[in-house]
C-alpha cells in the first residue's frame, strides 16, 4: 500500500479497493440469503457473511488511507511503462482467450500449432524453421508425451485429431 | 515402528529406481525453472503439477518436492551471472554473488552456493525428521478449536510478515477466505456463490487460480522487464580456496541454523532467512567492507539459509498441515489433489508415502549437488533462451494443468482471469501469499470453527475456555499487533528495501 508514491500508484489502489468492495458487499447481500445460524449451530451463509463484512470494513479503511495519502509529483511509477509491451501482453491474453474457446471443439493439437506461432509472433520471434518447429513440438509433441505417455486428458477435437 | 525404521523403510521406497528417477525429473526441471528468469518457485511447481497427476501419489509428491528445492537452487544461477534473482530469496545473492562474477570468480560463487545449499538442506531434512514425529504427536491431541485457532495464527504470521501492509494482507487473506467459499457448502450441502454456473458447484481449482496468479502474470510481467547479458566469467574453477573455504565455514554453518529455524516460523518467507544470514555475517565480519564487493560468505550465508528454510519450511506443512508460503501452499494444493491431508493425521493414515517423502529430500539434496556443480555451464547457457520460447513453454504447461484436472475449459477462463489480477495485484504491489494461503486454508478453518461451534451448541466461549486454544488465539494477536507496530529490526528493513 503507498505511503508515499506517483498518482498512477495511488490511483491504481484506488481501483483495486474499489473492485475489492465491488466483491465484498454483493457477496455480504448474497450471504444474508444463506442462513447463518440452523439447529446444529452455525448455519452456510455464517463465515461467508463474517468473512464479506470484515473484507468490506478493511476495503474501505485502505480506500479511505490510500485516498489521503499525498501523491508526489515528481516521483512517478509508472504502471503502463512501454506500450509496445502492453500490446504485445494485451496480444497473448488475447490469444489465450481464443485457444480456450477452441480448445475443445478443434483439440489440443489443432488449438496450440496456431496459437504458438501467435504468441511467438507476438513476442518478437523471427527465425521460421524455430517457430515452425517449436509449433510442432508444443503442439502434436507436448501431445503425444501428455496424451499417451503421462495419461493426462487432453481433448481430441471435431476432426479427429 | 520407531522414527529410525519408518526413515529406513522410506529411504528403501525413495531408492526405487521409479522414484529416485522421478527426484532426478523434479531436480532437472525445479533447476531448469529457477534459472529460466521470470520463473519462480511457486509458479515452477505450479505448472509442472498436470505431470504428476497420473503418477502414484508417492511419486508425485516427490517429484513437486524436488521441483520445488531445484527452484531454490537455479534462482542462483541468475543472481550470480546476471545479476536478476530467479526467486525472490536470491535477491540478497545477487549483492556479492554478481561482484564476485565480475571479478572472474562466477564458478566459485556457484559453486559455494551449491555446497552451502547442500549442507543447508542436509542438515534441515535431518532436523526434520527428529522434530516432526513428536511435533505430529502433539498436534494429534489438537480437537477442532486448536485446529481453528492454529490456522489463524498461520494465516496471521503470513499476513503480517510476508508483506507490506498488515490492512492490504489482512485484506487478501480474507478475500483468499471468501473465494474458497465458492461451490457446495460441505457441511450443509447448500450451494454458496456459484451463480447458477454449474463448474462451480465444486468450487474455484486451485489449481487454475494458482496458475494464473503466479504462472500467466508472471509471463505478463516478464514480457514488460528488461532482458539482462549473461556476464563472461570462469565457471571452470567451482571449489573455493584455502582462504574462501575458511571465511565460507562459519557462514555456512550460522545460514544453515538462521534459515532451519526462521524456516519453522509460517509466514516469513524464503527472503527473510536469507536478508537475516547476510545481515548477520556483515556484522559478524572483522572486514564488513568487503560486503558488496565479492565477499564469498555474503553468498555462502544466504545460500545456506535458503535451502535450509526451504526444507524446515516443510514441518509446519507435514506436521500440522499449515503452509509456510505460497510454494508450500501449492505443495499442500497438490497432497489434497492426491487425496491427501497434509497435517499430523498424515504421519498415522500414510506414514509410508510421508517417510519416502522425506527421505527423498536426502536423495534430492545429494541429485542437486551432484547436477550443480558440473553442469554449471549448461545451466549457465541455458540464460540465453530467447525468453518468447519460456513464454510459450510456460503457457502451455499453464493451459494443460488448468484444463486436465476437471477437463474443464471454464477452468482454463479462471486462470487467464487470476492472470489479469495477479498482474494487476503485482503491479501495485498488493500481496498475494495471503490471498494464496487463505483460499487452501479456507475449507479446513471453516470446518473446524463450524465444528467448534457445533461441539459447543453455538457458544463461543469454546475457544476461551481451552488453554492451548486460547494461547493461540493471543498469539495470533500478539503478531497482528507486532505486524501493526512493525516491529522487525530497523537494519533488516533497510537491507530489505535495498
Amino acid at each position: 500500500m503507498p505511503t508515499s508514491g506517483s498518482k498512477a500508484l495511488k490511483l491504481g489502489w484506488q481501483v483495486a479497493c474499489l473492485c475489492l468492495l465491488g466483491i465484498f458487499v454483493p457477496a455480504l447481500v448474497t450471504s444474508l440469503g444463506y442462513s447463518l445460524t440452523d439447529a446444529l449451530g452455525p448455519g452456510p451463509g455464517f463465515f461467508p457473511f463474517w468473512l464479506s463484512l470484515i473484507g468490506a470494513v478493511l476495503s474501505a479503511a485502505i480506500l479511505v488511507q490510500v485516498t489521503l495519502v499525498k501523491a508526489a509529483e515528481g516521483n512517478a511509477i509508472s504502471l503502463a511503462p512501454d506500450w509496445r509491451m502492453v500490446l504485445q501482453a494485451i496480444g497473448v491474453l488475447i490469444a489465450l482467450a481464443a485457444a480456450a474457446a477452441l480448445f475443445e471443439s478443434l483439440g489440443y493439437r489443432l488449438t496450440m500449432l496456431p496459437f504458438i506461432v501467435g504468441v511467438l509472433l507476438i513476442l518478437g520471434a523471427r527465425s521460421p524453421i524455430a517457430i515452425a518447429l517449436t509449433a510442432l513440438a508444443g503442439s502434436f509433441g507436448v501431445f503425444h508425451v501428455f496424451y499417451y505417455w503421462l495419461k493426462v486428458p487432453l481433448p481430441i477435437g471435431a476432426f479427429g485429431v | 515402528m520407531d522414527t529410525f525404521a519408518h526413515l529406513m523403510a522410506g529411504l528403501t521406497a525413495a531408492l526405487s529406481l521409479q522414484n529416485l528417477a522421478f527426484a532426478l525429473i523434479g531436480c532437472i526441471l525445479g533447476t531448469l525453472i529457477g534459472v529460466l528468469p521470470g520463473l519462480g518457485p511457486a509458479a515452477g511447481t505450479a505448472i509442472l503439477i498436470p505431470l504428476t497427476f497420473k503418477l502414484d501419489p508417492t511419486g508425485a509428491l516427490i517429484m513437486l518436492s524436488a521441483i520445488y528445492y531445484g527452484a531454490m537452487y537455479g534462482g542462483t544461477v541468475t543472481s550470480v551471472l546476471i545479476n536478476v534473482p530467479g526467486e525472490a530469496a536470491s535477491v540478497v545473492t545477487c549483492i556479492d554473488g554478481y561482484e564476485m562474477a565480475k571479478q572472474g570468480r562466477g564458478g566459485t560463487a556457484l559453486g559455494i552456493a551449491a555446497i552451502g545449499s547442500f549442507v543447508g538442506g542436509i542438515f534441515a531434512t535431518i532436523a526434520l525428521v527428529v522434530v516432526a514425529p513428536p511435533l505430529a504427536q502433539v498436534a494429534l491431541r489438537f480437537g477442532p478449536p486448536e485446529f481453528f485457532a492454529l490456522m489463524l495464527v498461520g494465516l496471521c504470521l503470513i499476513t503480517g510478515l510476508g508483506g507490506r501492509s498488515l490492512l492490504a494482507g489482512l485484506t487478501m487473506a480474507v478475500l483468499g477466505l471468501l473465494i474458497a467459499m465458492i461451490g457446495i457448502d460441505p457441511v450443509r450441502g447448500a450451494p454458496r456463490f456459484t451463480l447458477g454456473i454449474p463448474s462451480l458447484y465444486d468450487g474455484l481449482g486451485f489449481i487454475p487460480v494458482v496458475m494464473g496468479l503466479f504462472g500467466v502474470a508472471e509471463i505478463l510481467l516478464g514480457i514488460q522487464q528488461p532482458h539482462r547479458q549473461v556476464i563472461k566469467t570462469d565457471l571452470a574453477s567451482l571449489l573455493p580456496s584455502r582462504e574462501e573455504w575458511r571465511r565460507s565455514i562459519g557462514a555456512i554453518g550460522r545460514g544453515t541454523g538462521i534459515g532451519f529455524f526462521l524456516g519453522l516460523i509460517p509466514g516469513v518467507g524464503a527472503i527473510i532467512p536469507t536478508f537475516v544470514a547476510y545481515v548477520v555475517e556483515k556484522r559478524l565480519s572483522k572486514t564488513p567492507e568487503r560486503f558488496g564487493h565479492g565477499a564469498i560468505e555474503g553468498v555462502a550465508a544466504p545460500e545456506s539459509a535458503n535451502n535450509a528454510y526451504a526444507n524446515a519450511a516443510m514441518i509446519p506443512l507435514l506436521t500440522l498441515g499449515i503452509p509456510s508460503s505460497p510454494t508450500i501452499a501449492v505443495l499442500m494444493g497438490a497432497f489434497i489433489i492426491n487425496g491427501l491431508t497434509p497435517g499430523p493425521f498424515l504421519f498415522q493414515e500414510r506414514p509410508d508415502l510421508v517417510w519416502a517423502v522425506i527421505a527423498s529430500f536426502f536423495l534430492g539434496n545429494i541429485l542437486l549437488l551432484i547436477l550443480n556443480l558440473p553442469f554449471v555451464g549448461l545451466w549457465a547457457r541455458i540464460l540465453h533462451l530467447p525468453y518468447a520460447y519460456v513464454c510459450v513453454g510456460t503457457l502451455l504447461f499453464c493451459v494443460i494443468g488448468a484444463y486436465s484436472l476437471q477437463q474443464n475449459v471454464f477452468d482454463i477462463g479462471v486462470m487467464i482471469a487470476c492472470g489479469i489480477i495477479g498482474y494487476g495485484m503485482r503491479k501495485i504491489d498488493m500481496p498475494i501469499a495471503p490471498l494464496v494461503l487463505g483460499l487452501i486454508l479456507g475449507p479446513f478453518l471453516e470446518k473446524s470453527l463450524r465444528t467448534s461451534l457445533e461441539m459447543s451448541a453455538g457458544d463461543f466461549s469454546i475457544f476461551f475456555t481451552r488453554p492451548l486454544c486460547l494461547t493461540l488465539l493471543v498469539l495470533a494477536g500478539i503478531v497482528l499487533v507486532a505486524s501493526a507496530l512493525r516491529l522487525p529490526p530497523r537494519e533488516l528493513r533497510e537491507e530489505s528495501a535495498t
